[in-house]
């Protein structure tokens, strides 16, 4: 039901593992150029080739790992683990806020951070969120976004999955401001395990209900982009209507609408 | 004068006979209405959900999603420009499939419940007379996710043509896919696939 992908989830769940480049992988592309190529996705016979390795890499390395942590690890330190680098990712949202004016906004998320430092003990509690401030989700891509930056080509990068052109260099940026990103290696891979393990549901919907996976993850991975960027406030609904009447009319298909078909 | 009168008084009786019919009741369902009926529906049938089985729930969803969704439309707008190059016979296995499909993944996502209920928050009409119902799926000590619904009439009735999730548009992201695997692996493929996931859903 929930079709939603999570960027932080499915972008940054390997961010600092070995190094694969797009074009070692390239050459494991196939070079059929039958089908079409879209605006939105012109390299997508590359991107299918990246995005079928990520997922053996996913299946045989981080699903494992992930599934042990959540088989060792009590919900409560999973929270906790969680609440602390949802912490140090706000100020990242904060320092965005700015950039992109939300004064108010920036305001509230700069509390957030600070309550949930001390108060909080160093971010392991979100006492923030129980006195009433609210979570914003705000990066260097939605920044770019506002200022006029265009989205680019849709990407798939080897290991860290679903980007933009605008979105490598925001993740570039969004890492080097993140604290988690100096403190070694331990607390990274902590945190990229915690990552792939909260993106398991969503994970699993994608392979349980798409019948396209790659293009399922395309398209609700750039909508979700977008419904960010607009903070939820601009949604597909514009074009709904022009979508569901460009069908072309047939004389068939004389199901009775109404009924409830027949079973199996 | 008297006839006049005597016509007057037939009239008045018909029209206080007419006031008791099922008649005067028969007010359509609004656009709101049919939405809430709907997740109404949804939320019982998650209640009595391990009770019902994936074969229970399938059947209790059939005939509300039939009536609340315009499967029929649904189904010709996911395939896009490609249902021009599709016969009569196909068109009507693609609706088939897409029906038995749609039913199938709301009986194999919706079933069990954990204290879910969705709450109204607005609704808006569209420019070409359609209508939007905002909702929100609060989840108990988790995010609350937005829930639009997309409604057109279909005769006198409202019927839900998409549903945006947190953004995500079902109706786009259906298209797409479904727009893909036609150009690229064809009709057979496209309905073969679909079989898969229903038998999937179904033994779960």
């Amino acid at each position: 039901m929930q079709h939603t992908l999570d960027k932080n989830n499915k972008i940054n769940w390997l961010v600092n593992l070995a190094c694969v480049t797009l074009l070692s992988l390239s050459g494991c592309a196939t070079t059929s150029s039958t089908l079409k190529t879209s605006a939105i996705d012109p390299y997508e016979e590359v991107n299918r080739s990246i995005y079928d390795f990520n997922n053996s890499v996913d299946e045989y390395v981080a699903a494992p790992v992930a599934d042990a942590y959540l088989w060792a690890t009590p919900v409560v330190v999973q929270q906790g683990i969680g609440n602390f680098f949802n912490n140090l990712k706000d100020i990242n949202v904060f320092f965005n806020d700015f950039l992109q004016a939300k004064f108010d906004q920036g305001l509230e998320d700069t509390g957030r951070f600070l309550v949930n430092t001390t108060v909080g003990l160093g971010g392991l509690f979100d006492i923030a969120t129980d006195i009433g401030l609210v979570k914003h989700d705000e990066d260097f891509d939605q920044t770019m976004a506002i200022w006029g930056v265009p989205q680019g080509p849709y990407l798939v990068i080897p290991l860290l999955g679903p980007s933009t052109g605008r979105g490598v260099p925001g993740t570039v940026l969004d890492t080097a401001l993140n604290p988690s990103s100096y403190v070694g290696v331990p607390v990274r891979a902590l945190e990229l395990v915690h990552l792939r393990a909260n993106a398991k549901a969503s994970l699993n919907t994608i392979k349980e209900s798409a019948l396209d996976p790659y293009v399922f993850t395309r398209d609700a991975f750039l909508q979700r982009r977008n419904y960010l960027i607009n903070d939820g406030k601009q949604t597909a609904e514009e074009n709904w209507e022009e979508d569901s009447d460009t069908h072309h009319p047939t004389n068939s298909a004389t199901s009775s609408p109404d009924k409830p078909i027949k079973n199996k | 004068m008297l006839l006049l009168l005597r016509t007057k008084m037939i009239l008045i009786w018909i029209l206080y006979w007419l006031s008791f019919t099922p008649l005067a009741f028969a007010q359509e369902e609004t656009a709101k209405q049919v939405v809430e009926n709907f997740q109404n529906e949804l939320i019982a049938v998650m209640k009595q959900g391990k009770e019902l089985g994936f074969k229970g729930r399938y059947e209790k969803l059939n005939p509300v999603i039939s009536k609340s969704h315009d499967l029929i439309k649904i189904a010709r707008v996911v395939v896009g420009k490609e249902s021009v190059k599709l016969s009569e016979e196909q068109q009507q296995k693609l609706v088939d499939t897409f029906s038995h499909l749609s039913i199938a993944a709301y009986a194999y996502n919706f079933k069990e419940y954990a204290g879910e209920s969705f709450k109204f928050d607005s609704e808006k009409e569209t420019k070409q007379g359609g209508t939007v119902i905002y909702t929100s799926l609060l989840v108990p000590n988790d995010k609350e996710v937005k829930f639009e619904y997309m409604l057109k009439k279909k005769g006198d009735n409202w019927k839900i043509i998409n549903i945006i999730a947190n953004g995500v548009s079902d109706l786009a992201l259906k298209r797409s896919e479904y727009t893909s695997i036609l150009e690229r692996d064809g009709f057979e493929a496209l309905i073969a696939k679909m079989n898969e996931k229903i038998d999937n859903y179904s033994k779960q």
